[in-house]
């Protein structure tokens, strides 16, 4: 049984349908990420599940339990957020030991869990200093502090790290997983950077227009992603969309890309003749100054190095943008000019122009 | 003066002193000594308050020079109003005029220089077919977003001819979809027409993406000027390898004991060993013998899976195109990065190396390198 769970939950403001009909299930312990834009919901998603908010519609379940009409402060569920909320008048320790002094626990046992928090979120240093001393990233360990010392069964993380510097956020970002899996709590995590969505998430749950385009784990949603907005949405530089329409020939499938005819797995014969966009990886296009049977022929317009990646941008016989990335920066500089592109076709995502969604292969 | 290749720009010995009454003087700019080269695109890199905004704004006239001269073109341009200096530029604080529409915006300084009407109306399209604001050239600037007018600027400088671009952050607000074609895009323009420019970016993969050269400045000072790939295989301080590279350097405090073997002891942690043979005699010279060193490695320079030391896993997070796995070793994070996902989990330890030609060390005391691998440092600011 799941330890977290939405049916079917809606919620409209005056100016609109925000959330429409979103179910979720989280297993015991899991890490979900709350994928999405803002403004796409995932802040009122952990407010209903908080009890600080009201469904309009559908039934929250936490251990198993139907707790849409509870109370928010006997749910057993801890919150941290992203403009930190901590109390201004009390001490970085207070802060941490609010969540557990309302519970009427002795002050060494207090005085001993926040201790222990700390030193796990590294603020053991600055437990005794006021708010308003404290820099950004120690804030926000406070609040998570603050989140976790009451062993909450369920943690809701509204975007905690959007307001601290890159450098923390990257540190954080591989440090929490760790401490999250430590409280044993089943966690939701609200993100607008699908970088840390993919480094922190069990699965991640894809919150678009008011409903989950899909929920997977991170291999899942960026390999198979179940459509065109979901598939832009991961990866950098972003995927590159190509409208096609597959062809059958006496050999095999064809497709049309930047003025060749190229072959196409016979897995996606069932997309024969409909109107459908590739979706190709930057990072699945091969660029060389040789031509083969399955290339197309690129202007190499420009060479931005990224990262220890080299990024090209192609322009292709019809005009067409493209993005291929190779790992590597230490091969002599590749001029400008002339070449030709090809991909695995194994790698290739397809979709279905009119709707979106993806168009999986088909055994034979 | 007989150079053999004038520069187009020459910083030389350029201060900014900020007076302000009741507040403590800012030296935000110090002893600034940079030449561009014609056609050179450079990006000047760092976090807010480095110089890196004071420098760009005394190129364009906005701010004076409290000490030293600037050359553009053969002409000292310093003491001139900004009109005069031959500069195009787009950045904040220099906005686009609200009674025109933005292809008036746009073509305002080729009508000015009495191009042609037809070739006005040629340039202005191709430069905003380039940023893709061709929908929105009949707008006022009051009725486009904050990207959009930031994009209608830049295309207001690129499209003038001028020995000078200055651009500060250009493509700082669009939308991460975009931003990869239209850097690309950027690129090949500012090559392909030989536009000598300089940027202001805090964004390093923008400054990577678009720049021959990178300027890295810290609390008013250049710490380097040289390529991407030397900043990131040659960091002349502690400062620039820690700030230059996504994820940045690992680096360990250690004592180095130089003989048959060359040990670095990492403080709280196990000793890298290297035979001596396998160090260039004069790295060993310049490393020599050191209480208070620091060593680095690039996170895609450990190997991971072999090796003579051990860590245990702290996270390990594939993110589509390459995996970031972080341990624990001598009590801080270490970093590796491979570009395909490995299977090791939270809590297994793994064995890992780094050899000898990926080992930077740093003097503890000066932040200054001393040796990049195999290749002994030298000084960062003097010529080739």
């Amino acid at each position: 049984m799941a330890h977290l769970e939405l049916q079917a939950v809606s919620k409209q403001f005056k100016t609109g349908k925000v959330l429409d009909g979103v179910s979720l299930e989280a297993e015991r312990g899991e890490i979900i990420c709350i994928f999405g834009p803002s403004g796409s919901g995932k802040t009122l998603l952990l407010r209903l599940i908080a009890g600080v908010e009201q469904p309009d519609e559908g039934v929250i379940l936490l251990g198993g339990h139907d707790v849409t009409d509870n109370a928010p402060e006997t749910r057993g569920v801890g919150m941290a957020f992203q403009n930190f909320a901590l109390f201004p008048h009390m001490s970085a320790f207070d802060n941490v030991a609010s969540a557990l002094t309302a519970r009427r626990t002795p002050p060494d046992v207090i005085r001993a869990k926040v201790e222990k928090v700390a030193a796990l979120l590294k603020i053991s240093h600055v437990l005794q200093h006021a708010p308003q001393e404290l820099s950004n990233g120690q804030k926000q360990r406070t609040g998570l502090a603050r989140a976790l010392v009451a062993d909450p069964k369920f943690l809701l993380l509204d975007d905690p790290l959007r307001n601290v510097d890159a450098k923390l956020r990257y540190e954080m970002r591989l440090e929490l997983p760790a401490l999250l899996k430590a409280s044993g709590s089943t966690v939701l995590y609200v993100t607008q950077d699908y970088k840390e969505a993919m480094a922190l998430g069990d699965r991640i749950a894809v919150l678009l227009d008011g409903v989950f385009a899909q929920i997977a784990n991170p291999a899942e949603v960026y390999r198979q992603p179940a459509t065109l907005s979901v598939a832009r949405l991961f990866g950098e530089p972003t995927i590159n969309l190509i409208p096609i329409e597959p062809l059958a020939s006496p050999d095999a499938l064809k497709i049309g890309v930047g003025g060749a005819w190229l072959s196409f797995p016979p897995s996606y014969a069932h997309a024969v003749g409909k109107s459908c966009v590739l979706g190709l990886r930057p990072e699945s296009i091969v660029v060389e100054t040789v031509n083969s049977r399955e290339s197309f022929a690129v202007d190499v317009v420009a060479v931005t190095p990224l990262n220890e990646k080299t990024l090209l941008l192609l322009r292709t016989a019809d005009g067409r943008e493209i993005l291929a990335s190779e790992a590597g920066t230490d091969e002599a500089p590749r001029r400008r000019g002339p070449a030709y592109a090809r991909f695995d076709p194994s790698a290739v995502l397809l979709f279905d122009a009119a709707s979106g969604r993806r168009v999986p292969p088909q055994s034979a | 003066m007989s150079a053999v290749s004038d520069p187009a720009l020459s910083l030389n010995s350029i201060d900014k002193i900020y007076r302000r009454r009741g507040k403590p003087l800012v030296h935000a700019v110090k002893a600034l000594e940079m030449s561009v080269n014609k056609g050179e695109i450079v990006a000047l890199l760092g976090s807010s308050g480095c110089g890196k905004t004071s420098t760009l704004r005394m190129i364009a006239g906005f701010e004076n020079v409290t000490r030293g001269d600037i050359v553009l073109a053969g002409r000292r341009i310093d003491q001139m109003p900004p009109a005069r200096r031959g500069v195009a530029m787009a950045f904040e604080g220099y906005s686009l005029y609200p009674p025109l529409t933005v292809r008036d915006n746009i073509a305002f300084a080729l009508k000015s220089a009495r191009m042609a009407s037809k070739d006005v109306e040629k340039s202005v399209a191709e430069v905003s077919r380039l940023v893709e604001i061709d929908g929105i050239l009949d707008r006022y600037p009051s009725s486009i977003s904050g990207g959009q007018q930031q994009r209608a600027s830049l295309a207001r400088a690129l499209v003038r001819r001028a020995d000078l671009y200055l651009l500060d952050e250009p493509m700082g607000q669009l939308e991460p979809q975009l931003r990869a074609v239209l850097r690309g895009r950027l690129k090949n323009l500012l090559v392909e027409r030989g536009m000598t420019s300089i940027f202001v970016t805090h964004d390093q993969t923008e400054a990577n993406a678009l720049a021959d050269r990178i300027a890295v400045m810290e609390e008013g000072v250049l710490q380097q000027f040289s390529t991407q790939k030397e900043l990131r295989d040659k960091p002349a301080n502690l400062f620039v390898a820690t700030f230059v590279g996504e994820p940045p350097m690992n680096v360990f405090e250690a004592t180095v004991v130089n003989g048959e073997r060359v040990r670095f002891a990492i403080k709280n942690g196990p000793t890298l060993d290297y035979p001596a043979s396998e160090i260039p005699q004069n790295v060993r010279a310049a490393i020599g013998r050191r209480e208070n060193a620091v060593i680095g490695a690039r996170p895609h320079a450990i190997r991971l899976g072999a090796g003579a030391n051990e860590a245990r896993i702290v996270s390990n997070q594939w993110l589509g195109d390459q995996s970031h796995i972080a341990m624990d070793f001598a009590g801080k994070l270490l970093v590796a990065v491979t570009h395909s996902p490995i299977a090791a989990r939270a809590g297994e330890s793994v064995h890992f190396g780094v050899s000898a030609a990926d080992l930077h060390v740093f003097d503890a005391a000066t932040t200054s390198a001393v040796s990049h691998g195999l290749e002994a440092a030298r000084s960062p600011l003097s010529p080739k």
